[in-house]
């Protein structure tokens, strides 16, 4: 039983990194807190569920769209809005970030209503037996997207020009404008990968939970707690946060019960800010 | 001083505007503004004053509404007495929330007390004495109808009178200015033998206690409360847009943003049933982009500026 509960924790722990990611990205570099996070994840959940329901694509396939298509929202969001304000004081842009989210969500309210869907596909209850442990192949599948789209984003931080400038635009502005980057795009470039991923994350959520337009609240929340357990500056802080989150939720669900789910992670945060704000790997600026 | 005039003789007016309409709905709304001025002022007092953006001040609101509910419906004791209890449990609970909180600083703060808000949600959602997710009912007042109305005007006027009585006292002497030097340079405040823990904390708590009591008038007048409108994050982002709106660490200024912002949602929202909250999210965007400095600023500045007053605004801080 104790087994079973640990690998669901570590199965929701790579998902909660995923959704992470794009958070501790966006926050690292620019130093934005993207309240939006959640409603991003939203509307990937709902891109999938659309191309399910109409086209009949399959989710895992619809990933490549959701991406994609989050991009695209992320990077003009932040060119046509969040860059003309981006060096005023920091709670103007946690603030506009409220703006947006509010906006995101109701309009979704307003198109898809407050119902809860979900993405039905024939293969979502087979599950296989390992040394007693029961593993949904969707939950594992998921997982293993989740820390491959990690690793993907790895290498293109470190072996691509791309991610190369945003790594010198995180850590030295005026350095980065003098050897010729082009801050206005870079910054773009990186809320687009930040969005993106919250679209694969949602893509992937979709296809285990069920979705409403009213989601992303409680997303963005365990993308702060993720986040700020794994610290930023660092690709492996979303991952060892995420595990850390999803193992302590699962175990403390089953001892508690699920409605002090949102209680335990809320009082992590807050212990965590207030004795290691860094975080556990502990790279982050203040 | 014709300044000050024409504003005491707006603030006479609107005070006796129970006497001058019969319109129920009328003053329920200028009550409403009210609460909203006691909310927005008392997070100016932490977030202008002391330059320390708090993001979960909603939940001394939710405290002080669910400390009176509690206490009137378990303890019997009247409503001015919980109502005071009620704003004295929220600015205990500041006091004991920023020791630790207060030392983050910017968004480490931001989200800290972002969370606090939100996991004190979620432990009244599974309290017993809190009643979960059912809510609590509040005897009701004992007046005739007409009188519930005009009884909330006052006791809110009151209760913001006496916050902008002392918020003004405090920001002409030394507590203010210390408060002050926190917001512009904690260290040298620090240095300069400016104990600051004591002074954030202080400020933390006034901002605590008048929230608190808003959250004891707002449980009164709904009659029932549950933990998500009492503890909805929409109310913190509110207080915020309206102090911003209005102009930062200003008296007067978040009763101006109040004012406004109240007028457009109710606006919108008789016209729009369902999307008044989507056309918030919209003003909050236009808000941050072309008035980041508040209305008093545009005010003052456009005449000698005109337009170019934008464009400078967004070509100040853009990349």
């Amino acid at each position: 039983m104790t087994l079973q509960i640990l690998i669901n924790g570590i199965l929701k722990g790579g998902l909660y990194g995923l959704m992470a990611l794009g958070m501790s990205l966006i926050w690292g570099v620019m130093n934005i807190i993207n309240i939006a996070h959640g409603a991003f994840i939203m509307i990937g959940a709902y891109i999938t569920f659309l191309l399910f329901n109409f086209t009949g694509i399959d989710p895992f396939v619809s990933l490549i769209f959701s991406s994609s298509i989050m991009f695209l929202i992320g990077y003009t969001i932040q060119r046509g809005i969040i860059n003309l304000v981006i060096r005023a004081e920091i709670f103007i842009t946690l603030i506009l970030a409220f703006g947006i989210e509010i906006f995101i969500n109701n309009a979704a309210l307003m198109i898809f209503s407050a119902d809860v869907r979900k993405v039905k596909v024939s293969y979502g209850a087979s599950n296989f037996n390992m040394f007693g442990v029961t593993i949904p192949y969707v939950r594992l599948i998921a997982f293993l997207l989740a820390i491959a789209i990690t690793i993907i984003l790895f290498f293109f931080m470190t072996r691509t020009k791309s991610g190369r400038a945003i790594r010198a635009t995180s850590q030295d502005l005026d350095g980065a404008v003098l050897s010729g980057v082009r801050v206005s795009r870079i910054y773009a470039i990186t809320f687009g990968i930040g969005t993106a991923l919250a679209g694969a994350a949602g893509t992937l959520w979709a296809i285990i939970f069920p979705l409403s337009p009213t989601m992303g609240g409680s997303l963005t929340l365990k993308s702060f707690v993720v986040t700020i357990i794994g610290g930023l500056g660092t690709m492996l802080g979303p991952v060892i946060g995420g595990l850390t989150l999803g193992i302590v939720e699962s175990f403390g669900t089953n001892w508690f019960g699920t409605t002090f789910e949102s209680l335990i992670s809320f009082s992590i945060l807050v212990i965590i800010l207030i004795f290691r704000p860094k975080g556990i790997l502990g790279k982050g600026k203040e | 001083m014709k300044k000050n005039l024409l504003l005491i003789s707006i603030l006479i007016l609107f005070s006796l505007s129970p006497f001058l309409t019969s319109n129920n709905f009328l003053i329920r709304f200028l009550t409403d503004i009210l609460i909203f001025s006691i909310l927005a002022s008392s997070w100016n007092i932490i977030g202008g004053y002391t330059g320390y953006a708090s993001f979960g001040n909603v939940v001394f609101f939710g405290i002080g509404a669910y400390s009176t509910s509690i206490l009137m419906s378990n303890t019997g004791l009247g409503f001015f007495v919980s109502m005071i209890l009620g704003g004295i449990i929220a600015a205990l609970f500041a006091l004991l929330m920023g020791l630790p909180i207060l030392r983050l600083k910017g968004h480490y703060f931001a989200i800290a007390t972002l969370g606090v808000a939100e996991a004190i949600k979620a432990l009244v959602q599974n309290l017993n004495i809190t009643e979960g997710n059912s809510g609590i009912y509040l005897p009701p007042p004992e007046m005739s109808v007409d009188g519930i109305y005009t009884f909330f005007f006052y006791v809110t006027l009151i209760v913001l009178a006496l916050l902008l009585f002392l918020t003004s006292i405090i920001f002409k002497n030394k507590f203010g200015y210390n408060l002050k030097a926190i917001r512009e340079n904690e260290d040298s405040a620090n240095s300069m033998g400016i104990n600051t823990t004591i002074y954030k904390s202080a400020a933390f708590s006034l901002s605590g206690f008048f929230s608190g009591l808003a959250g004891g008038i707002y449980a009164f007048q709904q009659g029932f409360i549950k933990p998500e409108p009492v503890f909805n994050v929409l109310i913190t982002i509110k207080m915020i847009v309206m102090s911003v709106f209005g102009g930062l660490g200003s008296l007067f200024g978040p009763l101006i943003g109040a004012f406004t912002i109240e007028t457009i949602s109710e606006f919108l929202s008789s016209y729009f049933l369902v999307a008044h909250t989507l056309f918030l999210g919209i003003v909050i965007i236009l808000m941050i982009l072309f008035a980041p400095k508040g209305m008093l600023d545009i005010f003052i500045n456009i005449r000698k500026k005109g337009l170019s007053y934008f464009r400078k605004n967004i070509e100040e801080h853009r990349v």
